[in-house]
């Protein structure tokens, strides 16, 4: 195994001209990547009101459900909401094109058809292409300018389970872990510049993701699915199975109000 | 009156949506002039607030010097929209502020704020009718307005449809199940219909969640005042007519004598506390609760 004897003389040139360099380039480019992703931001696209209002019947009767075991409404008053609500689910009025006609098999939407999921996803793409594209370009230039540099030497000792990790690029058994190498270099900077990041361009920022959002798939990764088109149908169906059993532990809170406000006077 | 304390009066009134629409204009009229390199960001809300107060004292040049430097920063703004349709209300016919909200309703129909104008528009001209249905289906869409769910049971109760406004105040139930306020519009809505038993259900409510941190010997304040007369007059209406109708089919409350006592002796306290200038209205609380045995044996009513 190498010996402590054995020791390589970096050159202070490498430092200047190599270390400072990746490391100015690497941050310089995270400012910029920043800066496009907020130009390339479109506006959320505005919702018709139909749209809305097939997105928001599902919490009318979550806020409905969520209190139903001790509701703050009388008897009468919850079950002519929560009929409602059921019979509106079954007959699929708050659907944004209408209850369904006839018996048409109810397919789910294709995303690629649908306009306004096509742009969800399209932005999302540029997005995932503004951070791609400069981090292959850095790797590139550093794989072909500076393949197998030793770049610095960590002032600790280590096992050699990070040899892969810091010497990437250069295949040497021998050599001891605390060196690393150029590739190394630039993959450490990839993941450590997020908290620099953060320092100067403010918590939430676009350039500071970019380890997170990098592994992620174009597609997977567009922010929370925007374009992923949901079936409402089916989710309202399930909603009015739902509100069938909230019906089952409903409970007014006045059943027994005026027991527990006697007891708290001292009259009971 | 220096610059800093009159704008921390102005930042003050908007946070807390005071409505002291002479006060912001005198003190903001001299900020007027190029607001913008004097409040820096502040400047857009203060301008916002100082059109609407001017709007409502009636100094439109004010109010118009506002717009234009609004309309400059933030041109498609639908917040400027709503705030230009409100001066359009101030000196245009009614008829043509709707128009304008149709018009911007119909570039995009989720603008909650103008649907809102909307209707305070047909309130305003009486189409009360019109202005209910339109609300209704508002809220068909923006089901989680509180506010816009008491409004429209106001609407309801102002044509004497209180089955209707019930309805609508369950909603707003539902929605801030934490405010003792609507539970006692509930209740008195529910008293005005004539369905005491309701009625007397909710103002234990309103009590209920109005009081929850206070003790025993705590002095009743506020909503639960008013809540604890609530119940005072339904147990007198329930113990006249033994048999009033439900028309929700809510339960007699149990231990009516009980109740009644405790009303009566919530609200004496909450008189008898009030001090010095409580005392003229204690005596006339006292004829009309009748000649109680505050030592806590059933109470008698002069009739």
């Amino acid at each position: 195994m190498s010996s402590p004897a054995v020791s390589l003389y970096l050159d202070p040139q490498i430092r200047d001209w190599v270390l400072f360099p990746i490391t100015l380039v690497m941050i310089l480019v995270g400012i910029l990547r920043h800066y496009v992703v907020l130009l390339l931001q479109s506006s959320p696209k505005k919702l018709p009101k139909a749209a809305i209002r097939e997105q928001r019947a599902l919490a009318r009767s979550q806020i409905l459900r969520a209190t139903s075991a001790n509701s703050s409404i009388p008897p009468t008053f919850y079950r002519s909401i929560s009929i409602h609500l059921a019979a509106a689910f079954d007959a699929g009025t708050y659907l944004k094109d209408g209850p369904p006609k006839g018996d048409a098999p109810s397919t789910p939407p294709n995303p690629m058809s649908d306009p306004a999921a096509m742009d969800g996803m399209m932005a999302g793409m540029k997005t995932q292409m503004v951070m791609m594209v400069p981090q292959m370009v850095i790797m590139g230039w550093i794989n072909f300018f500076f393949q197998g540099f030793v770049l610095i030497k960590l002032p600790f000792p280590l096992t050699l389970g990070f040899k892969s990790m810091l010497q990437r690029g250069i295949e040497t058994p021998d050599m001891d872990v605390r060196w690393v190498s150029s590739l190394s270099w630039y993959f450490l900077n990839f993941f450590g510049l997020n908290g620099l990041y953060r320092l100067i361009l403010g918590s939430d920022n676009s350039a500071a993701d970019s380890s997170q959002t990098m592994m992620a798939s174009p597609f997977a990764g567009a922010g929370g699915q925007p374009g992923q088109p949901q079936d409402y149908v089916k989710l309202f169906k399930a909603e009015k199975d739902n509100l069938a059993f909230a019906e089952g532990t409903y409970s007014w809170m006045g059943d027994d109000v005026e027991t527990r406000l006697l007891r708290k006077y001292g009259k009971l | 009156m220096s610059l800093s304390s009159a704008l921390e009066t102005l930042a003050n009134y908007r946070a807390h949506n005071t409505r002291a629409s002479q006060d912001i204009v005198d003190k903001g009229k001299p900020l007027l002039n190029n607001a913008a390199s004097k409040l820096g960001d502040d400047a857009w809300s203060f301008l916002e607030q100082l059109a609407l107060a001017a709007i409502e004292i009636g100094d439109l040049d004010v109010a118009d010097e506002c717009l234009r430097q609004l309309g400059e920063k933030f041109p498609e703004s639908p917040r400027v929209d709503i705030l230009s349709g409100i001066r359009i209300e101030a000196t245009e016919r009614p008829e043509i502020a709707l128009k304008f909200y149709d018009d911007l309703l119909e570039a995009d129909s989720s603008n909650a704020a103008a649907y809102k104008r909307r209707i305070s528009v047909l309130k305003r001209i009486g189409k009360i009718e019109q202005a209910v249905t339109e609300l209704s289906e508002y809220l068909d869409t923006f089901y989680s307005d509180v506010e816009a769910w008491v409004e429209l049971a106001e609407l309801h109760s102002s044509c004497n449809q209180y089955t209707f406004a019930l309805q609508a105040l369950s909603h707003a139930l539902l929605l801030a199940p934490q405010n003792p306020f609507y539970v006692l519009e509930f209740a008195e809505t529910a008293y005005t219909a004539n369905d005491i038993p309701l009625a007397i259900k909710m103002f234990m409510l309103a009590i209920d969640i109005a009081d929850r941190h206070d003790s025993e010997e705590s002095i009743p304040t506020g909503a639960s005042v008013r809540a604890w007369y609530g119940v005072k007059l339904c147990c007198r209406s329930l113990s006249e007519k033994p048999s009033s109708p439900s028309a929700s089919d809510t339960p007699f409350p149990k231990n009516l004598n009980l109740l009644d006592e405790l009303a009566t002796e919530r609200v004496l306290t909450a008189y008898s506390a009030a001090g010095k200038e409580g005392a003229a209205g204690r005596e006339l609380v006292l004829s009309w609760m009748g000649p109680s045995d505050r030592s806590g044996s059933r109470v008698h009513f002069v009739r």
